[in-house]
Formats: C-alpha cells, structure tokens, sequence
C-alpha cells in the first residue's frame, strides 16, 4: 500500500528550494584558499546567499480517488483544502550529501499539512527525510538547459499524524481508515526551476504530488511494484531516457482490475514547468506470447499533470480479464509511444524476467565504527521475490570527482565493508549491514570520504545480461573522518577550522553569529549550544549542511558547555601553520567553470566519474 | 489612573483579561523596535544595535512572563489570533502614550534620533522620569500626568489575589525567564517588567547594580552618551559618559508603515514580504504552542526569531522606487 492506492489525493502548487551555492564548488571547502568573492556572485555561484529554505508554496488539491473509479463527491471538503508545510516551525532544509555527492539531496525538518483553505489544520505529519531520486533531462524547448530544465521526484512517508476533526470529508475519513499503521505515503515531483535572481520566482518551481496510506512493512521511498526500467542516451546534464519515458513504476490490483501507473517524473514537458509535450499515443501494453494493450493513456489532456499528478488508473472504464492478469503476472509492462498513423514502439519497459531490488533509505552518514542496516526489497513481476539472491558491491560511478586538487572519491575501499552476496526472506527483504571504519583524512580539507554501493540481484548482474539498471539507484555513503581534539579542547585547537569553514560556505549566518569569529561566537554560546545539540532532522539543526561527524559534534558541545577561567569558551593559542599554508597554496580561479551557470546539479552531474571515465 | 485603573480587576476572569492585553502591549512594542534595529546597516552603528537588541530581548521575556502569569492563573494566552496583531500606525493596547485625547501613533520606522525620542522613549515612558542633565544643558520633559506601562502592571499587581494561583505548573516557560507559581512570583514578575522598563523611582537601573532600564537606554542613544554616575550633578547621574555614535548613512532608507498593498503581486518585494509575514506568523504560533502547554516549544520560536531577522534584512536590501527600500510589514497570515 502506497501513494498509488485509493484512498489518495493530489495536488500542485509551488516549492521553494534556496540552497547556499557557495559549497557547491569542492575547492570551496578549502579554508587556507577560500577567497572573500567566493561568498559573492559569480565566484559562489549562483546563489550564495541562500538559506537553504525549503518550502511548499500554494499548494492546493487538485482531486481526491476514494477508489480506482470514484473520485469524491463535488462537494467533500478535501476538493478546497491546501497542502502546506509548518504553520508553526522554520521551513525544512534543503541539503547535499557532500560536494562531490550532490545528485540526493535531502529535505529535512519538513512537516505536511492537510489544512482548509483558512489554513486551519486537519492533518499533520512529519515527512521522514529523503533525497530526491530519477533526476533527468526533463523539460524539452527554449530556456531548458541545465537544473531549470531538470525535474525529479521525492517520496517518503509522513509520521506522528495528527488529525483534527474530519468528519465533515468523506475522503478524509477514509484516508484516515486507511492510514492504520500510522503511516501517510507521499510522493511529488519537481521541475521548473527558477534560477533568475532577478526574478520574483526565483528559487522557487513547481511541484506536483499525491498523498495515500503507507504500510508499515513497505519501504518508505519506493513503491514494489511493476518498474519500467529506461535505457539511457548519451548526452544531457543527467539522464535522457533513449524512448523519451523516464524511470517509472505502476501496481497492479489483481482484485479490482487496474494498474495504477505513475507518469508524474517520466514525461517530457514542452517547456520548463509546463505541459506534457505530445509525443504521439502512449499507451501501457504487456509483452509475451500474447501480448496486448491495456489502455492509452489520455496524458495531452487540459490540466492533466496537475489534476492527476501524473498517476493514471488503467483500463479505464472496464477491468483487466483474468487472462490479461495471467499474462500481464508474468510478462514484462511495457508503455508505448506511436506517431499519428505508425505503429507503436516500445518506449519504456520492465526487465524482461520482471526483477527489481532496491535500497529504501538509500542515503547515510556514517561514523568510524559506526554501521548502517540498510534494507532491500527484491520482487520479481511485482511481488515480493522470496530467498532471491542479491549482490552488492561498491560502485562509485556517479560521484562526481574531478582533477587535482578536487579530492578523489570512493578510497580507500577497506573504510567501508558489507556482506557481496546476500539472501532475501521470504518477503523478499534482506538487511544490508554497511559497516564504516575510518577513511582518514583522504579529502585533506573535506571530512570524510564517499562510497557508493550498489545492490543488484545475481542473475541480473550475469555476463551477458542487458538489462537496464537505473544509475541513481544507489546507496550514497559519507563515512566521516576520525577525529582527535585537543584536551579540553580550545578555539585555536579544535573550533575555529570547523567554524571557519562553516562561516565560509554558509555566509547568510553572519549577522546571526560570525563563527569566524571568537568574540561573536561567545556572544552566542547558548544558542550555539542549542543549535548543535538538536536532532540532524529539526529544521533548526546546527550545521544546516548536517556535515559533522559525532566526534567533532561533541567536541564543539563540550567547548561550549566548558568555559575557561574567564567564563568565555577556551581560546588558546593559535596554530602557526596555517597563515603559511595559506601563502603556500596558489589562489584557485575565482569564476566558476561556464557550466555552473546552468546549476550547481548540472555541473555536479558533468563530473560524475562515469562520464569522466569515459572521456579518452 | 483614567482607562487603565478604570479597567475593572476585582475578580480572576478580569485579572486574565488584563493579562492577555499585557502580553499584546508587550509584543506590540516589537515590532517598531525591531524594524528600526534591522534598519541599521549590518557593521554600522553596533553600540545603538547592541542597546536595542538588549531592549527588545526584554520585551520577549516580558511577553513571555505575562504569558507566565496568565498561565499560573489558569488562563489561556491567544497569540495565534489576527486580532493579536497590532496595526501600525496605530495605538497601543489601553491607549498607553495617549496624552490630553491625542492617541499616541506608534509607527514602524527606520532608525532616527527623532523615532527614538518621540516614539520609543515615550513607549517606555515612567510615571515620573527622572530627568538627568546632558553634558551641556538640561533637556526639560513635560511636566504633565500621563498613562504609562508602569501604571497598568502596578494597578494589575495590586489586585492580585493567591488564591488564584492554581495553574498547571506544567504550562510555565522557565530558562529564559522565571516561572510563575505563586502570587509572590508573579509580583516579582511585575516588578522586573517595571523594573527593566522604567527603573526605579530613585534610579534609572533597573535595579541594584543592574543594567539601565530601557527608559534610559534609549536616552542614551537619543543623547549620543552614555548615562554615567556623575557627582557634580545633584541627580547623581549625567549622559556624559562615552560617546554613542550615530552614522546616519548606516541606515536602510526603508519605507516608513509598509503594508502588503504597498508591494504589487508577483514582485520580489511582494514575495519576499510574504515570506516574512508568513515567518511571523509561525513566530506567533510558535508561541501560542509554547504558552499553551508545551513550553519546549520556545526552542523552536527562537529559531523562527533567527529567520524573521534574516528576512528582514533580506527585504530592507531591496529597493523600491527611487530612494527606498522595502521592510517588513508585520502582518497575520493564517497558515
């Protein structure tokens, strides 16, 4: 049970997403280089002023299904209500994994609420922090370069629901029944991005989601299911599906007769934040011995994206005859695109044995000594794939690196160690336990190092197999550095190089608190000690960049609980090196490469070790 | 004294209705200090910005001691209400500042010595100030009666009763401020507020060895000195102490009152000032959460304290029209 099943809604609107560009360049990270212009633009990007401020913005509901075939009646409640985020909170942040993983970031500190139109609340729940997934090459005609013509997707689950009184909407009640576990499953798609400083938009783009009931025993960021697995074409800033659909999933409900497929982050738009552009007759068909069509798909209607999200219940108007359930339970999904009087072809498809495994919280930072469990759902045409055998491996092939000084990535392997070949339940699950050692200082002036690893089932991995695999389908791994502070520990010791590159990369915090700054960091010891004590999912967690391993956490915690003999946090004595290495090291090139204009995901995106492999 | 001691205060509902106005006159003055704080420019004027800083972190804990109060005598405080939100220009809650039938309009400004002396002084206004010499001549105040802050806490904490004090301890801020249980308690409260707003009858600290009251705070900034024991004075106290500079052009040129209106749709001023409004308005359930029952909450309210600054000085950046800038507007959303 997820998003894709009645009792669901949708609805569009708008969203915020204001990052600090300044750290999106890794040289940025260095303390003994960083440049005053940095925190300006062009040399911090294109927006170094950013808060990182993630918000939803008049969002409002756009239909509601309380079955595959029955939307709720013209005058339930729901049909007025708006989706907003906290009335009561700072917004949720936006936040990279690293400057050298920055295709997940994730939304954190974000609570959804069901409200009407009067803003008052029938439903609230926490939205379990997640990284967007399946960016692609989204938007087609003028003005489509780079993040502006980017969309991709979240989902997640929203916790702690608590409901008012919706006994005046039908819907809602059933929403409510069916959220049992206490569990929301919210899916949304984003595309349209504003970039333009000049612009009242600017920061802001369009997002188009649903909301269902989850179970507890699903995974929370994806849905089992049918998944339509694209092949890539070369070019573009991140993925160019080759049958122009993107990634995609559907379910089916064998007991109603429907597939309810998921378009809302696969079809190409006409423009940045608008309509889907007519790419002939799309339809979903099943492949086989018998293959056959199971409708078209009516997605060039008016207001079709915002009204439905981009979920489609198919066929419409009949359900799928036992036999098509036959076929279509052991054959792989397949959508088709025809032009105006050719015959169709295959646009995008499901593996040809139907098997899928997955990580569900595919994003982690990790302590040295610290582990991850990580659980995988394999299924096979849909359903949960018992005892199948999975494999995993380290795969860094989407990071994004670059030549000297930009630190490598992925080394050394033996910080990161995990079973290669693992066996589902029955259920299809397997716990994937990540366990970290310590990296060192590999990065020099960037904590920690990355990983990817990549879980795949062993028959799809075969030689010979040429099965589509999706390339962000990976788990992202920051494993942070060991840490020694001096004891106890003092600015010039331990703070002031973490601060300092805090201070650097983050410049809107200055006129709250200089963390440069010895004397502007004691003015504020209590919110500091408040700020960095905070769980990393409050939206006002300290650092925003949620970069700091637990080590040097607690160090900054006990310098800020331990004051010296003048009550004001230990100073003392500075580290000669460092003005020297600052003389030593060669200023880097103040203006960002071109592409960085056209976003920071873009230019992360062109250093991802895969492209910079290939390139003779 | 006149519509203040006329308020009637004889039973608990009237206490908790005086109250609730203590904790909109306390939040009312807010907003005016904070527009003309963050009009000064970031890195200009810090001695001024560090006075009114200081003020205004005393408002919040008199707003919150007023929701304290309340609380302890089962009240419940409403900060979550479009009527919580004072209109500026306008008067303050009991007409405090009013004199001879002229309501005291309270504006929201950029910084100017002149905004300091004609607003913010008289907000802060005690019953009788004491008047201290400058280091060149005597600067003579009204000599007239008038309604001041002071004279409504001291009419409330005369009618309190103890046997009112039967709130649910559970529901009292502490850490910023004092909890309130007993009658003695929250006469201590209304001494500090009193306190740290006008200074004694005798002295401009707010109390034994303390900092000056906010009276005398501003009048330090509107002499440009700071206000120094003195004992060639018969007041004891002279501004003659080190110079409090002004710079003018430190100042945004913001708008003076701004409302949404001013802003056209789908401008970035517009949007920025949503923006604001919209932080504001979370500030303000933030607290009604806090004051009503989940007094941890408060962490959360001061992170909303850090955004409403940076968004204000975010839209005081912007220009509108030839020689100004925006500035917020201070105005209730609902969520």
């Amino acid at each position: 049970m997820s998003y894709l099943n009645p009792p669901r809604l949708h609805f569009a609107g708008r969203f915020q997403a204001a990052p600090s560009t300044v750290n999106n360049d890794p040289l940025h990270f260095n303390n003994a280089t960083f440049q005053p212009d940095f925190q300006q633009s062009p040399g911090g990007w294109w927006n170094p002023g950013g808060d990182a401020a993630w918000r939803l913005i008049d969002c409002k509901v756009t239909s509601a299904w309380l079955d595959h075939d029955r939307q709720a009646a013209a005058g339930d409640p729901v049909l007025t209500c708006l989706i907003g985020d906290s009335d009561r909170a700072p917004p949720a942040k936006i936040v990279d994994l690293d400057p050298e993983q920055q295709m997940v970031s994730q939304i954190w500190g974000l609570e959804v609420r069901i409200c009407r139109a009067d803003g008052s609340t029938l439903l609230r729940g926490r939205f379990e922090p997640v990284a967007f997934m399946d960016i692609w090459d989204r938007a087609s005609g003028p003005g489509n370069d780079g993040d502006i013509g980017a969309g991709t997707m979240f989902q997640s689950v929203l916790t702690d629901l608590e409901w008012a009184d919706v006994s005046a909407s039908p819907f809602l009640i059933a929403l409510k029944q069916a959220a049992g576990d206490g569990l929301l499953s919210i899916k949304f798609n984003v595309d349209g991005y504003n970039m333009n400083p000049a612009s009242a938009d600017f920061t802001r783009g369009r997002v188009v989601g649903t909301i269902g009931a989850a179970a507890a025993a699903e995974p929370r960021h994806f849905v089992v299911g049918r998944h339509f697995m694209a092949a890539a074409r070369p070019g573009g800033n991140f993925f160019v599906p080759a049958g122009g659909v993107n990634f995609c999933a559907a379910i089916v409900d064998a007991a109603a007769g429907k597939i309810i497929l998921d378009l809302g982050n696969a079809l190409i738009t006409k423009a940045p934040g608008g309509a889907p552009r007519d790419i002939g007759t799309l339809a979903l068909a099943w492949q086989g011995p018998t293959p056959g069509t199971v409708d078209t798909i009516n997605y060039t209607a008016d207001k079709w994206y915002e009204t439905t999200a981009g979920v489609v219940t198919l066929p419409a108007g009949r359900k799928l005859t036992a036999a098509e359930l036959t076929a279509i339970g052991g054959h792989p999904l397949v959508i088709t695109r025809a032009a105006a009087g050719a015959n169709p072809r295959v646009a995008v498809a499901e593996a040809p044995n139907g098997t899928y495994v997955r990580a569900d919280a595919f994003v982690h930072r990790l302590n040295p000594g610290g582990d991850a469990n990580v659980r995988l759902f394999a299924s096979k045409w849909g359903q949960p794939y018992a005892n199948a055998h999975i494999v995993a491996f380290l795969d860094p092939s989407q990071l994004q690196s670059g030549d000297p000084p930009v630190p490598p990535v992925g080394t050394p392997t033996a910080a990161v160690t995990f079973l290669a070949n693992l066996d589902a339940d029955p259920n299809g699950v397997a716990e994937l336990v990540i366990q970290a050692g310590d990296p060192g200082t590999v990065r020099s002036f960037i904590d920690g190092q990355l990983y990817g690893v990549r879980p795949m089932l062993a028959e799809d991995q075969a030689p010979g197999s040429e099965f589509n695999t999706d390339p962000w389908e990976f788990i992202s791994l920051l494993v942070w550095s060991g840490f020694a502070p001096d004891d106890p520990p003092t600015w010039y010791g331990s703070i002031q190089p973490i601060f300092q590159q805090y201070a650097n990369l983050y410049p809107i915090m200055k006129p709250i608190v200089d963390l440069a700054d010895y004397d502007s960091v004691c003015g504020n010891v209590r919110m500091l000690a408040l700020a960095f004590g905070l769980p990393v999912d409050n939206p006002n967690a300290m650092p925003v960049t949620r970069d700091l391993s637990d080590a040097k956490r607690k160090t900054i915690l006990r310098w800020l609980a331990e004051p010296g003999p003048d009550g004001k946090p230990r100073k003392g004595t500075p580290q000669p090196q460092a003005a020297v290495a600052a003389a030593a090291v060669a200023r880097p090139a103040a203006a960002p490469p071109a592409i960085a204009a056209r976003g920071g995901k873009a230019a992360a995106a062109s250093r991802r070790l895969a492209l910079r492999n290939r390139t003779p | 004294m006149l519509l203040v001691r006329a308020m009637p205060l004889d039973t608990v509902e009237h206490a908790r209705d005086a109250l609730q106005y203590a904790i909109e006159l306390e939040h009312a003055t807010i907003p005016p200090y904070l527009t003309a704080l963050y009009s000064l420019k970031p890195g200009t004027n810090q001695a001024i910005a560090q006075l009114i800083k200081g003020i205004v972190f005393q408002e919040m804990q008199h707003m919150t001691l007023a929701a304290n109060m309340l609380n302890a005598i089962q009240g419940e405080p409403d900060v979550d209400n479009k009527c919580f939100v004072p209109t500026y220009p306008g008067g303050l809650p009991f007409h405090i500042g009013d004199r001879n039938g002229q309501t005291f309009e309270v504006p929201l400004k950029a910084f100017s010595l002149d905004v300091v002396e004609n607003v913010f002084m008289r907000i802060e206004e005690p019953d009788e100030p004491i008047v201290f010499p400058t280091g060149t001549q005597m600067r003579a105040l009204a000599e007239e009666q008038f309604r001041t802050i002071g004279d409504f806490y001291r009419a409330l904490r005369a009618r309190l009763k103890a046997e009112w004090f039967t709130g649910d301890r559970a529901r009292q801020v502490s850490g910023i401020v004092n909890p309130v249980y007993t009658l003695a308690d929250a006469q201590a409260a209304i001494d500090t507020i009193i306190e740290q707003g006008e200074g004694t009858t005798t002295s401009p600290l707010e109390g034994p060895g303390a900092q000056l009251a906010h009276y005398y705070r501003f009048a330090e900034i509107f002499h440009q000195r700071t206000l120094v024991p003195n004992a060639a004075v018969p007041q004891g106290y002279s501004y003659s102490g080190a110079p409090i500079a002004f710079d003018p052009t430190g100042v945004w040129p913001i708008v003076t009152n701004p409302h949404s209106a001013l802003y056209p749709p789908a401008s970035i001023q517009r949007v920025e000032s949503d923006v604001f409004n919209q932080i504001y308005s979370n500030l303000l359930r933030a607290l009604h959460t806090t004051f009503n029952g989940h007094p941890d909450y408060l962490d959360t309210a001061i992170g909303l304290m850090f955004d409403l600054k940076l968004q204000a000085i975010k839209l005081m950046s912007i220009p509108i029209g030839a020689n100004s800038n925006a500035a917020p507007c201070y105005e209730y959303v609902a969520a």
